[in-house]
């Protein structure tokens, strides 16, 4: 394994029994971060991405095949990958209810070696960096859900990790609160260049934001890896549409002969509020007459009709055939 | 890691966790007076019960020292034992193992900041009962009492350790574990009464718990004011105790700890 490979995996398989029945969560997953980068692992909820990232923070065995983190293998070596680790999980406030934020950070920093001293310091540091300072001395039971995640966060860097894992670090939040989350990762890697985050997200457009390189993920498989870029090229040769229409459901829009009517991938999302059907189309024709007359004989009424830039949504469109949103 | 590190994150895992128990355990003040009010309760009962009966005197110091180290033992069984079940209700757990802090750290510091949570509370039930019941110890013996009691607390903290791997393996179910050895323990350890009570077998089948063993030293040393040498027999035989029972412990800790991360109990909370 070289020197600068911060993660590598090789055939990585992890199979989980549930009342005599076998769920294979991982199937031979093959991936090799390098150090320094963000590496996102994009797919919907229950592709395998949380299971994968438990199996390198060493908190789960693999059934077969093998993992390195930061050089150590995770079976064999898991102290010496709990010494370049952390592990952030969105929607936890892993702690005591009853300790102030700064109480508990305080905690986990004897947790990870500290010193008594260099612990309260560190967190002064962090709170600088995070602005948190007007809720360290809250409770932490007692904190939104964003100074929760940013509370998480600091957990997360106050051993300065060389590896950081963040699992759905956004999950949860409003888009402020993400926004803020995205701004300080982004701002951790790029002031910590041999730093390497890897994060999971079902969300195309934070994959996209953050990640230097991206690996798709679906029922246990990586499907796709590439720099964002990389990722959508894989779609140039088709067409994206977008189509609004009303007074049609998305069960209709299932009638479509796929193969017939060209289409390499569909997706919708209804809008209760405003009874509108959005239609992501990736078409591996620009023709798209056959599309509205089957729309208007169910008596739909089209509202607009756009071709639109690809994004990873229409990546794993191509590849999946149905949107992350269907998950 | 080497045994060094091995040694030194474990004192800072346990620095780290007896802060959180001991400023959590004492934020709420009602707390503190709720734990204290409740035992006397229960030894005021005894005390009338055995009055009524014109019991020997000394009875009354039996009663009040087992009610006291009573809570120590219910601090390993409930406390110390379950924190692992906790934290993974919590979700702490994944956090806590892959900071690498060895779990022995992590259970000693809630062992310990239990124990001087514990060690308030019992203080105040001694206090109290001696004022309100008139119970008499012999002062001269207090060290030797002590020195009973710090190696007694090491080997149950050391049974601990055992009962906190069946917990991170089984879950919930090591609560049958801990109810168990709840009442049985109660009974042979004669929280309430001397073992002398008890037929001979009966006697020798207490010795094998270090409660009984620290408790009947206690009591030889704090009411019938026996010295090192009459009491040497209990201390070595708790130090054994603790050799043996921290081996087993640590060895189970590390064995469940691997199938769990086998079987993915330590991530799945339906397991």
């Amino acid at each position: 394994m070289e020197k600068e490979t911060a993660i590598f995996t090789r055939e990585l398989t992890r199979i989980f029994e549930r009342g005599g029945e076998k769920i294979r969560a991982l199937d031979n997953v093959n991936i090799e971060v390098p150090e320094g980068i963000i590496y996102g692992l994009l797919g919907p909820n229950g592709a395998g991405k949380t299971t994968l990232i438990r199996i390198l923070a060493t908190l789960l065995l693999p059934s077969s095949g093998f993992a390195y983190v930061g050089g150590y293998d995770v079976v064999r070596e898991p102290d010496k990958v709990r010494s370049v680790i952390n592990l952030v999980s969105g929607g936890e406030r892993a702690g005591y209810g009853i300790l102030t934020v700064k109480e508990n950070l305080w905690f986990y920093s004897q947790l990870y070696g500290l010193g008594i001293r260099e612990g309260w310091e560190k967190i002064e540091q962090l709170a600088e960096l995070l602005d948190m300072k007007d809720f360290l001395n809250v409770r932490l039971n007692r904190i939104s859900t964003g100074m929760a995640q940013k509370y998480s966060l600091a957990r997360g860097l106050l051993n300065d990790p060389d590896i950081l894992f963040l699992d759905e670090p956004t999950l949860g939040l409003d888009v402020g609160a993400a926004r803020a989350i995205r701004k300080i990762i982004k701002a951790w890697v790029h002031q910590n260049q041999n730093k390497t985050i890897l994060l999971t997200t079902h969300y195309m457009a934070e994959a996209e934001e953050l990640c230097d390189l991206i690996s798709i993920i679906h029922e246990g498989r990586i499907i796709a890896t590439g720099s964002p870029t990389e990722l959508k090229h894989r779609v140039s040769k088709e067409v994206i549409y977008k189509i609004e229409v009303k007074n049609i459901s998305e069960e209709d829009m299932g009638g479509l002969k796929k193969e017939e009517a060209g289409i390499v991938g569909l997706s919708t999302s209804y809008d209760a509020y405003s009874n509108v059907l959005s239609i992501r189309l990736v078409m591996d024709t620009s023709d798209v007459s056959h599309i509205i007359r089957y729309i208007e004989k169910l008596n739909g009424r089209i509202i607009s009709i756009s071709k639109v830039e690809p994004t990873l949504e229409d990546v794993f469109l191509k590849l999946v055939g149905v949107g992350l949103s269907e998950y | 890691m080497n045994t060094r590190q091995y040694i030194y994150r474990g004192f800072k895992a346990a620095l780290g966790r007896s802060y959180v128990r001991i400023k959590g355990g004492n934020r709420e003040i009602s707390w503190l007076l709720w734990e204290v009010i409740l035992p006397l309760l229960m030894i005021a009962s005894v005390v009338y019960t055995y009055r009524s009966m014109n019991a020997p005197s000394e009875f009354i110091g039996f009663v009040i020292l087992g009610g006291a180290m009573m809570s120590f033992w219910f601090n390993v069984l409930w406390g110390m034992g379950s924190t692992l079940y906790w934290e993974k209700e919590k979700g702490n757990l994944e956090v806590l193992l892959a900071s690498g802090a060895p779990l022995y750290g992590l259970l000693l510091g809630m062992a310990l900041g239990g124990m001087f949570n514990t060690a308030v509370r019992a203080a105040s039930v001694i206090i109290i009962g001696v004022y309100i019941f008139e119970a008499s110890f012999n002062p001269a013996t207090l060290p030797v009492a002590i020195i009973i009691f710090f190696l007694a607390m090491a080997a149950l903290y050391s049974l601990g350790l055992s009962l906190a791997s069946i917990y991170l393996m089984y879950s919930r179910s090591g609560w049958r574990a801990s109810e168990l050895l709840s009442e049985p323990i109660m009974f042979i350890s004669g929280m309430y009464y001397p073992l002398s009570v008890f037929p001979i077998a009966l006697q020798v089948v207490a010795s094998a718990f270090p409660l009984a063993i620290g408790l009947d030293g206690i009591r030889r040393s704090l009411i019938y004011g026996e010295t090192f040498g009459s009491l040497a027999v209990h201390m070595i035989l708790l130090v054994v105790m603790a050799i043996i029972l921290l081996r087993i412990g640590l060895w189970a800790l590390e064995y469940m700890e691997n199938k769990a991360k086998k079987e993915g109990r330590l991530i799945l909370r339906w397991m």
